[in-house]
Protein backbone atom coordinates (compact mmCIF):
# COMPACT_ATOMS: atom_id res chain seq x y z
CA UNK A 1 0.00 0.00 0.00
CA UNK A 2 1.11 3.43 -1.27
CA UNK A 3 1.90 6.16 1.45
CA UNK A 4 -0.51 8.52 -0.15
CA UNK A 5 -3.37 5.45 0.25
CA UNK A 6 -2.10 5.29 4.25
CA UNK A 7 -2.54 9.28 4.26
CA UNK A 8 -5.86 9.19 2.54
CA UNK A 9 -6.99 6.54 4.74
CA UNK A 10 -6.01 8.36 7.80
CA UNK A 11 -7.28 11.72 6.47
CA UNK A 12 -10.47 10.31 5.70
CA UNK A 13 -11.19 8.79 8.77
CA UNK A 14 -10.29 11.59 10.76
CA UNK A 15 -12.89 13.37 8.36
CA UNK A 16 -15.54 11.12 8.87
CA UNK A 17 -15.26 10.80 12.63
CA UNK A 18 -15.34 14.65 12.99
CA UNK A 19 -17.89 15.02 10.40
CA UNK A 20 -20.14 12.31 11.87
CA UNK A 21 -19.45 13.78 15.20
CA UNK A 22 -20.69 17.25 13.93
CA UNK A 23 -23.80 15.96 12.55
CA UNK A 24 -24.43 14.18 15.34
CA UNK A 25 -24.18 17.16 17.83
CA UNK A 26 -26.23 18.83 15.18
CA UNK A 27 -28.98 16.16 15.07
CA UNK A 28 -28.91 15.62 18.99
CA UNK A 29 -29.03 19.62 19.40
CA UNK A 30 -31.69 19.92 16.88
CA UNK A 31 -35.22 21.07 17.79
CA UNK A 32 -38.00 19.32 17.16
CA UNK A 33 -40.06 21.19 14.80
CA UNK A 34 -43.15 19.33 14.74
CA UNK A 35 -43.62 19.42 18.06
CA UNK A 36 -43.13 23.00 18.12
CA UNK A 37 -45.66 22.72 14.55
CA UNK A 38 -48.09 20.42 16.71
CA UNK A 39 -47.99 22.72 19.85
CA UNK A 40 -48.04 26.10 17.99
CA UNK A 41 -51.16 24.30 16.13
CA UNK A 42 -52.77 23.11 18.96
CA UNK A 43 -52.05 26.44 20.48
CA UNK A 44 -54.02 28.22 17.63
CA UNK A 45 -56.92 26.23 17.90
CA UNK A 46 -57.20 26.57 21.49
CA UNK A 47 -56.88 30.35 20.48
CA UNK A 48 -59.13 29.97 17.95
CA UNK A 49 -61.69 27.94 20.04
CA UNK A 50 -60.85 30.51 22.92
CA UNK A 51 -61.68 33.33 20.37
CA UNK A 52 -65.09 32.05 18.99
CA UNK A 53 -66.46 31.22 22.83
CA UNK A 54 -64.97 35.17 23.47
CA UNK A 55 -66.82 36.64 20.66
CA UNK A 56 -70.15 34.03 21.76
CA UNK A 57 -69.56 35.39 25.04
CA UNK A 58 -69.25 38.70 23.92
CA UNK A 59 -72.61 38.67 22.07
CA UNK A 60 -74.49 37.20 25.14
CA UNK A 61 -72.75 39.90 27.48
CA UNK A 62 -74.31 42.47 24.67
CA UNK A 63 -77.69 40.80 24.62
CA UNK A 64 -77.34 40.90 28.38
CA UNK A 65 -76.72 44.22 28.60
CA UNK A 66 -79.48 45.02 26.02
CA UNK A 67 -81.87 43.13 28.22
CA UNK A 68 -80.32 44.62 31.19
CA UNK A 69 -80.60 48.57 29.72
CA UNK A 70 -84.22 47.84 29.02
CA UNK A 71 -84.73 46.71 32.63
CA UNK A 72 -83.23 49.68 33.99
CA UNK A 73 -84.89 51.65 31.71
CA UNK A 74 -88.01 49.95 32.58
CA UNK A 75 -87.04 50.26 36.43
CA UNK A 76 -85.96 54.39 35.89
CA UNK A 77 -89.42 54.75 34.50
CA UNK A 78 -91.24 53.11 37.36
CA UNK A 79 -88.85 54.43 39.85
CA UNK A 80 -89.85 58.32 38.36
CA UNK A 81 -93.43 57.30 38.51
CA UNK A 82 -92.34 56.69 42.58
CA UNK A 83 -90.05 59.83 42.76
CA UNK A 84 -93.43 61.69 41.85
CA UNK A 85 -95.65 59.82 43.72
CA UNK A 86 -93.58 59.81 46.66
CA UNK A 87 -92.75 64.03 46.02
CA UNK A 88 -96.50 64.26 46.20
CA UNK A 89 -96.88 62.19 49.51
CA UNK A 90 -94.37 64.74 50.71
CA UNK A 91 -96.28 67.23 49.71
CA UNK A 92 -99.41 65.71 51.51
CA UNK A 93 -97.89 64.52 54.90
CA UNK A 94 -96.08 68.59 54.70
CA UNK A 95 -99.56 69.96 54.53
CA UNK A 96 -100.43 67.04 56.86
CA UNK A 97 -97.64 67.96 59.31
CA UNK A 98 -98.70 71.74 59.01
CA UNK A 99 -102.25 70.85 60.26
CA UNK A 100 -101.42 68.94 62.78
CA UNK A 101 -98.91 71.29 64.45
CA UNK A 102 -101.50 74.50 64.39
CA UNK A 103 -103.95 71.20 65.53
CA UNK A 104 -101.34 70.67 68.42
CA UNK A 105 -101.44 74.42 69.10
CA UNK A 106 -104.89 74.63 69.22
CA UNK A 107 -105.09 71.88 71.13
CA UNK A 108 -102.17 73.28 73.85
CA UNK A 109 -104.22 76.42 74.13
CA UNK A 110 -107.63 74.31 74.96
CA UNK A 111 -105.10 72.19 77.42
CA UNK A 112 -103.96 75.53 79.10
CA UNK A 113 -107.57 76.49 79.43
CA UNK A 114 -109.29 73.08 80.49
CA UNK A 115 -106.37 73.37 83.09
CA UNK A 116 -107.63 76.24 84.09
CA UNK A 117 -110.72 75.02 84.09
CA UNK A 118 -110.08 71.98 86.49
CA UNK A 119 -108.26 73.84 88.77
CA UNK A 120 -111.13 76.35 89.26
CA UNK A 121 -113.20 72.85 89.70
CA UNK A 122 -111.05 71.58 91.97
CA UNK A 123 -111.76 74.64 93.95
CA UNK A 124 -115.32 74.16 93.75
CA UNK A 125 -115.25 70.37 94.27
CA UNK A 126 -113.07 71.34 97.79
CA UNK A 127 -115.63 73.85 98.94
CA UNK A 128 -118.66 71.50 97.83
CA UNK A 129 -117.01 68.77 100.17
CA UNK A 130 -116.75 70.92 102.78
CA UNK A 131 -120.47 72.19 102.21
CA UNK A 132 -121.64 68.52 101.73
CA UNK A 133 -119.68 67.51 104.95
CA UNK A 134 -121.48 70.49 106.91
CA UNK A 135 -124.55 69.65 105.36
CA UNK A 136 -123.89 65.83 106.64
CA UNK A 137 -122.94 67.10 110.02
CA UNK A 138 -126.53 69.26 109.99
CA UNK A 139 -128.31 65.80 108.33
CA UNK A 140 -126.82 63.44 111.44
CA UNK A 141 -128.29 66.43 113.75
CA UNK A 142 -131.63 66.48 111.84
CA UNK A 143 -131.44 62.68 111.90
CA UNK A 144 -131.37 62.85 115.78
CA UNK A 145 -134.00 65.16 115.89
CA UNK A 146 -135.95 62.88 113.78
CA UNK A 147 -135.43 60.19 116.08
CA UNK A 148 -136.60 61.91 119.11
CA UNK A 149 -139.66 63.28 116.88
CA UNK A 150 -140.24 59.81 115.27
CA UNK A 151 -140.13 58.32 118.96
CA UNK A 152 -142.75 61.01 120.26
CA UNK A 153 -144.85 60.37 117.59
CA UNK A 154 -144.96 56.68 118.65
CA UNK A 155 -145.64 57.55 121.99
CA UNK A 156 -148.56 59.88 120.54
CA UNK A 157 -149.94 57.03 118.03
CA UNK A 158 -150.00 55.09 121.00
CA UNK A 159 -151.91 57.72 123.07
CA UNK A 160 -153.96 58.13 119.53
CA UNK A 161 -154.65 54.09 119.48
CA UNK A 162 -156.05 54.12 123.19
CA UNK A 163 -158.23 57.21 122.04
CA UNK A 164 -159.58 55.63 119.75
CA UNK A 165 -160.51 52.45 121.66
CA UNK A 166 -162.06 54.61 124.02
CA UNK A 167 -163.79 56.67 121.33
CA UNK A 168 -165.44 53.45 119.73
CA UNK A 169 -166.71 52.34 123.20
CA UNK A 170 -168.45 55.49 123.66
CA UNK A 171 -169.83 55.28 120.47
CA UNK A 172 -170.99 52.19 120.87
CA UNK A 173 -172.16 53.15 124.37
CA UNK A 174 -174.12 56.26 122.83
CA UNK A 175 -175.69 53.78 120.04
CA UNK A 176 -176.81 51.66 122.27
CA UNK A 177 -178.20 54.71 125.02
CA UNK A 178 -179.73 56.32 122.15
CA UNK A 179 -181.33 53.38 120.90
CA UNK A 180 -182.63 53.01 125.01
CA UNK A 181 -183.52 56.03 124.39
CA UNK A 182 -185.70 56.16 121.30
CA UNK A 183 -187.13 52.88 122.83
CA UNK A 184 -188.37 54.59 126.19
CA UNK A 185 -189.42 57.61 124.67
CA UNK A 186 -191.27 55.86 122.02
CA UNK A 187 -193.35 54.63 124.87
CA UNK A 188 -193.98 58.30 125.42
CA UNK A 189 -194.96 59.01 121.61
CA UNK A 190 -191.83 60.92 121.29
CA UNK A 191 -189.02 60.60 119.38
CA UNK A 192 -185.51 61.72 119.90
CA UNK A 193 -183.65 64.78 118.26
CA UNK A 194 -180.86 64.76 115.96
CA UNK A 195 -178.12 63.90 118.06
CA UNK A 196 -175.61 65.95 118.73
CA UNK A 197 -172.06 64.59 119.23
CA UNK A 198 -170.74 64.42 122.30
CA UNK A 199 -167.11 64.30 123.42
CA UNK A 200 -166.71 61.92 125.31
CA UNK A 201 -162.41 62.31 125.30
CA UNK A 202 -160.16 61.06 127.81
CA UNK A 203 -157.72 62.90 129.95
CA UNK A 204 -155.79 63.87 127.19
CA UNK A 205 -158.42 65.34 125.35
CA UNK A 206 -159.52 67.01 128.74
CA UNK A 207 -156.73 69.02 128.37
CA UNK A 208 -157.13 70.22 125.44
CA UNK A 209 -157.85 74.15 125.79
CA UNK A 210 -161.35 75.28 124.43
CA UNK A 211 -161.52 76.41 121.48
CA UNK A 212 -161.98 80.02 121.14
CA UNK A 213 -163.92 82.04 118.88
CA UNK A 214 -161.21 83.34 116.77
CA UNK A 215 -162.94 82.47 113.65
CA UNK A 216 -160.24 80.20 111.74
CA UNK A 217 -161.35 78.74 108.25
CA UNK A 218 -159.67 75.94 106.44
CA UNK A 219 -160.00 72.84 104.29
CA UNK A 220 -158.96 69.24 104.27
CA UNK A 221 -156.09 68.83 102.13
CA UNK A 222 -155.19 64.59 102.70
CA UNK A 223 -157.23 62.12 104.62
CA UNK A 224 -155.88 58.85 106.01
CA UNK A 225 -158.97 56.99 107.90
CA UNK A 226 -156.95 54.16 108.61
CA UNK A 227 -154.59 56.18 111.40
CA UNK A 228 -157.43 58.71 111.78
CA UNK A 229 -155.44 61.49 111.00
CA UNK A 230 -155.99 64.23 108.76
CA UNK A 231 -153.88 67.26 106.86
CA UNK A 232 -155.66 70.45 106.98
CA UNK A 233 -154.72 73.76 104.94
CA UNK A 234 -153.94 76.49 107.28
CA UNK A 235 -150.73 76.44 109.48
CA UNK A 236 -149.07 78.17 112.19
CA UNK A 237 -148.76 81.38 110.14
CA UNK A 238 -152.82 81.58 110.18
CA UNK A 239 -152.83 80.94 114.16
CA UNK A 240 -153.03 77.16 114.13
CA UNK A 241 -151.52 75.97 117.71
CA UNK A 242 -151.50 72.32 119.13
CA UNK A 243 -153.99 71.09 120.62
CA UNK A 244 -156.67 73.37 118.81
CA UNK A 245 -160.23 71.27 117.93
CA UNK A 246 -161.40 72.15 114.43
CA UNK A 247 -164.70 71.27 113.47
CA UNK A 248 -165.12 69.42 110.25
CA UNK A 249 -168.34 70.01 108.45
CA UNK A 250 -169.75 69.37 104.33
CA UNK A 251 -172.44 71.74 103.78
CA UNK A 252 -174.32 72.14 106.72
CA UNK A 253 -173.89 68.34 107.84
CA UNK A 254 -171.20 67.78 110.31
CA UNK A 255 -168.99 65.22 109.77
CA UNK A 256 -166.34 65.24 112.84
CA UNK A 257 -163.56 67.01 115.03
CA UNK A 258 -160.10 67.27 114.23
CA UNK A 259 -157.66 68.01 117.14
CA UNK A 260 -154.58 69.46 116.01
CA UNK A 261 -151.36 67.17 116.99
CA UNK A 262 -148.51 68.74 114.77
CA UNK A 263 -148.06 72.67 112.89
CA UNK A 264 -146.49 73.45 110.47
CA UNK A 265 -146.34 77.41 108.83
CA UNK A 266 -148.48 76.14 106.08
CA UNK A 267 -150.16 73.40 107.32
CA UNK A 268 -151.18 71.30 110.33
CA UNK A 269 -151.72 67.56 111.00
CA UNK A 270 -154.47 66.49 113.34
CA UNK A 271 -156.82 63.67 115.02
CA UNK A 272 -159.68 62.45 114.00
CA UNK A 273 -162.38 62.56 116.33
CA UNK A 274 -166.65 61.61 116.70
CA UNK A 275 -166.45 59.84 113.43
CA UNK A 276 -169.17 59.05 112.16
CA UNK A 277 -170.77 55.51 110.97
CA UNK A 278 -171.90 55.70 107.57
CA UNK A 279 -169.87 55.84 105.05
CA UNK A 280 -171.24 58.87 103.20
CA UNK A 281 -170.48 60.44 106.73
CA UNK A 282 -166.89 60.18 106.43
CA UNK A 283 -164.50 63.32 106.03
CA UNK A 284 -163.14 63.47 102.68
CA UNK A 285 -160.87 66.15 100.74
CA UNK A 286 -161.91 69.40 100.49
CA UNK A 287 -164.05 69.43 103.16
CA UNK A 288 -163.99 72.61 105.41
CA UNK A 289 -162.44 72.61 108.67
CA UNK A 290 -163.67 75.90 111.66
CA UNK A 291 -163.07 76.55 115.09
CA UNK A 292 -166.48 77.58 115.05
CA UNK A 293 -169.77 75.89 113.47
CA UNK B 1 24.41 3.74 23.51
CA UNK B 2 21.40 5.50 24.09
CA UNK B 3 17.69 3.83 23.56
CA UNK B 4 16.10 7.02 21.69
CA UNK B 5 19.64 7.25 19.59
CA UNK B 6 18.64 3.34 18.83
CA UNK B 7 14.88 4.35 18.07
CA UNK B 8 15.67 7.29 16.00
CA UNK B 9 17.76 4.47 14.22
CA UNK B 10 15.11 2.37 13.46
CA UNK B 11 12.08 2.90 11.34
CA UNK B 12 9.03 2.14 12.57
CA UNK B 13 6.91 -0.09 10.30
CA UNK B 14 3.32 0.25 10.44
CA UNK B 15 1.41 -3.25 9.59
CA UNK B 16 -1.73 -2.77 6.51
CA UNK B 17 -4.33 -4.26 8.93
CA UNK B 18 -3.76 -0.98 10.75
CA UNK B 19 -5.08 0.90 8.31
CA UNK B 20 -8.13 -1.89 7.45
CA UNK B 21 -8.84 -0.91 11.23
CA UNK B 22 -8.82 2.26 10.50
CA UNK B 23 -11.03 2.10 7.52
CA UNK B 24 -13.65 -0.29 9.41
CA UNK B 25 -13.70 2.38 12.33
CA UNK B 26 -14.51 5.34 10.32
CA UNK B 27 -17.21 3.18 8.47
CA UNK B 28 -18.84 2.32 11.51
CA UNK B 29 -18.58 5.67 12.93
CA UNK B 30 -20.34 6.99 9.80
CA UNK B 31 -22.79 4.05 9.73
CA UNK B 32 -23.67 4.64 13.51
CA UNK B 33 -23.96 8.37 12.71
CA UNK B 34 -26.33 7.69 9.75
CA UNK B 35 -28.40 5.41 11.69
CA UNK B 36 -28.24 7.81 14.36
CA UNK B 37 -29.85 10.89 12.24
CA UNK B 38 -32.49 7.96 11.03
CA UNK B 39 -33.63 7.17 14.08
CA UNK B 40 -33.96 10.92 14.97
CA UNK B 41 -35.60 11.61 11.61
CA UNK B 42 -37.96 8.75 12.68
CA UNK B 43 -39.05 9.79 16.10
CA UNK B 44 -39.52 13.38 15.38
CA UNK B 45 -41.02 13.45 11.96
CA UNK B 46 -42.27 10.24 11.68
CA UNK B 47 -40.09 9.57 8.42
CA UNK B 48 -36.50 9.19 7.05
CA UNK B 49 -36.67 11.40 3.68
CA UNK B 50 -40.01 12.62 3.03
CA UNK B 51 -40.64 16.42 3.53
CA UNK B 52 -44.31 17.19 5.35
Amino acid sequence: MSTLTKVLIVLLTIASIFLCGIVVTYVANADNYKQKFDNLSNGYAAAKKNEDNAKTQLNNTIEEKNRNAEKLGEQIASLDGQINKLKSDLANAERDRDDATRKVNSWMTIVKDFSVTVENNDKLVKDALAERDAKENELIKQGKELKGTTAALMDNMAIVRQLQEGSKRLLEEKTELQNKLDLYLRQYGKAIAEPMPVSAAPESVRLTPPTKDIDLNGSITEVDLKTLLAEVSIGAANGVKEGMRFHLTRGDKFICDIVILDVWPEKAVGWLELLQDQPQDQPRVNDRVSTNL
Amino acid sequence: MSPVLQSRGKKIVVADNLYTVILAVAFFVVLSASVFVAYQCYTQYDTIFKIQ
